[in-house]
């Protein structure tokens, strides 16, 4: 796969505060990828530096296997901080302003104006909008003229429930187009909702990336219980994975490294000839597998 | 270029600051114009009462002296302020609102940024200059008596100073707005500037302390007034021994467009430099 952007071992020094430390990623054609992280972990200053608005103290980046400028940033649109737009012009004649900085035609507005439902707003004021409006302008004037990249920082931030439910859904029908998207958040959840790969960063520094199933598989612990508790505390330690177990009450809790499916396990007893009277499993909470991948490389 | 000169007309077609401070501008300067006459005869009146020999009357407004006193009152420091203002709520509206950040986000580089607020300086003067042609040749017909082709253009080149004055003191403004990027300490700082720090730095410089010099003359806004430095009034002449101005000198003009180009090298040095 085509390689979009290529950053090698960037670094960005605020004073005493390293806010992105000898960061390296490879981003290709066709991936949603997430950089996730807590506030404060570098998010929005890589993307500033991959769009040209900060330079880097280090390292060095490409876009579509070129060095960056602003042909390259006229093929990505952005939301990224707060929507920027003229207060006192109407969204079509920001989007017109936006249209001619990028070469583009003035065809294309009507689509993403309808697509962020703002087309019965489209000739009123800026300034007149709501907060979600504004969002949502943002994010139609990224997708104008419908671009290679798409660059999303916290892109449901400060929006209601049905205004993230819709830009998620924007994002998703963006990229099943094959539109590269790049998007920053702190919130895991959202990361596991959109993307295909993730960058998780603590500190300006990556801890790991790669596939969102791979980097986020979570190790699976079951409740079970069985008349014969004793032979199958036994058992339990002979299953594949097996890490750990502890009583509760009538119980086991057993964990596990890895992913074992209910009925493999269910069929495991079976053939030791153990009858479970109960079989549950138990989630451990992804936001809460995060906060330990975190708090491990503290 | 007409690109981007596109992309300005929008940021102000439909802004009525825009509007209303260049509607301001042509109101101020057209009451001075209704006023300058009638204080000019005003004075000669007060000269006459002491005066043995009285002085006639004067006309400002006949050709070929209209050009030089229309372009001498259209650019005192009370009215070019104006069209300075309304190009540090331009410069500075784009820090504000973040949109310089989102015009390089989109694809614009700082080189075009800066050449596009140039352009748009240069065609606000053009414009202007038109405009001020044309009132000055309705003005100047209807005040002489007996004109002739040459007679009209006998002195026309103060419009070209005019032109000069009005790039320059906008020049000055974005360097303002793009040094300080906050629209009210802009306009604070650049009006202190031109209304009092100049002026007194003037007079400091001017009083020969050490050595006589003329260095107060190469102050920047002082050199940009210079260009129509008097308007042709032969009894001021008269009275207050100043030397009357010809025509608009390239070597006046010289100065200020140095200043000019200076301002904008360091502009554009700076934003270079800088983080947006």
């Amino acid at each position: 796969m085509e390689t979009v952007l290529s950053i090698s071992s960037i670094s960005k020094r605020y004073g005493k505060i390293q806010a992105v430390n000898d960061l390296s990623l490879d981003i290709r054609k066709g991936q949603v990828f997430g950089i996730l992280g807590p506030n404060g972990s570098g998010k929005t200053t890589t993307l500033s530096i991959i769009l040209e608005l900060l330079k880097s103290d280090a390292g060095r980046f490409q876009w579509f296997g070129k060095a960056p400028s602003k042909e390259s940033r006229k093929r990505i649109g952005s939301v990224i901080e707060s929507p920027n737009f003229f207060p006192y012009l109407s969204p079509v004649i920001n989007l017109k302003i936006v249209a001619d900085i990028k070469d583009l035609g003035y065809g294309d507005i009507d689509r993403v104006l309808h697509l962020t439902g703002l087309y019965e707003r489209r000739n009123t004021r800026f300034k007149t909008f709501s907060f979600g409006m504004k969002q949502r302008l943002a994010i139609a004037s990224a997708l104008l003229g419908s671009p290679d990249v798409l660059i999303l920082d916290e892109p449901t931030n400060g929006l209601d429930p049905q205004g993230i439910a819709h830009i998620r859904e924007l994002i998703l029908q963006t990229a099943s187009q094959g539109t590269t998207i790049i998007m920053a958040s702190h919130l895991l959840d959202e990361v596991q909702k959109i993307c295909s790969h993730v960058a998780v960063l603590s500190k300006g520094k990556k801890l790991f990336d790669g596939e969102v199933s791979k980097v986020l598989a979570i190790s699976d612990s079951f409740e079970v219980a069985a008349t014969d508790m004793d032979s199958l505390a036994g058992a339990v330690k002979l299953l594949p994975g097996f890490l750990s177990a502890a009583r509760e009450g009538e119980k086991f809790l057993v964990y596990f490294n890895g992913v074992i499916r209910p009925d493999e396990l269910n069929r495991f007893m079976f053939g030791k000839g153990i009858i479970l009277t109960h079989l549950s499993e138990r989630k451990r909470s992804l936001e809460q597998h995060f906060l330990e991948l975190l708090r491990d490389n503290e | 270029m007409i690109k981007l000169l596109k992309i300005e007309f929008k940021k102000i077609l439909t802004y009525k600051i825009f509007w209303l401070l260049v509607g301001l501008y042509f109101v101020f300067l057209a009451a001075g114009l209704l006023m300058a006459e009638f204080m000019v005869n005003n004075m000669v009146d007060n000269m006459n009462r002491h005066s043995p020999i009285p002085f006639p009357h004067v006309a400002i407004y006949f050709f070929p002296w209209v050009w030089q006193n229309i372009t001498f009152f259209a650019t005192i420091r009370y009215v070019l302020i104006f069209p300075a203002i309304v190009i540090i709520i331009l410069v500075t509206n784009e820090y504000t609102f973040k949109t310089i950040r989102q015009n390089m986000i989109n694809g614009m580089s700082k080189a075009e940024f800066l050449l596009s607020k140039l352009l748009l300086i240069l065609l606000i003067s053009l414009v202007m200059t038109i405009l001020l042609a044309i009132g000055t040749l309705i003005i100047g017909v209807a005040h002489t008596s007996g004109i002739t082709l040459s007679l009209i253009l006998q002195k026309s080149s103060f419009i070209w100073g005019f032109f000069v004055t009005m790039f320059c003191i906008q020049v000055f403004a974005l360097f303002f707005g793009f040094m300080l990027r906050n629209t009210g300490l802009a306009i604070a700082l650049f009006t202190l500037w031109v209304f009092i720090a100049e002026p007194i730095l003037y007079h400091l410089l001017k009083a020969p302390f050490v050595f006589k010099n003329d260095i107060s003359t190469y102050l920047p806004v002082n050199s940009i007034l210079r260009v129509t430095e008097y308007p042709a009034i032969p009894v001021l002449k008269q009275v207050m021994g100043f030397t009357l101005q010809d025509s608009v000198g390239l070597l006046t003009c010289c100065i200020p467009l140095l200043y000019a180009m200076a301002m904008i090298g360091g502009v554009y040095w700076v934003l270079v430099k800088k983080d947006l």
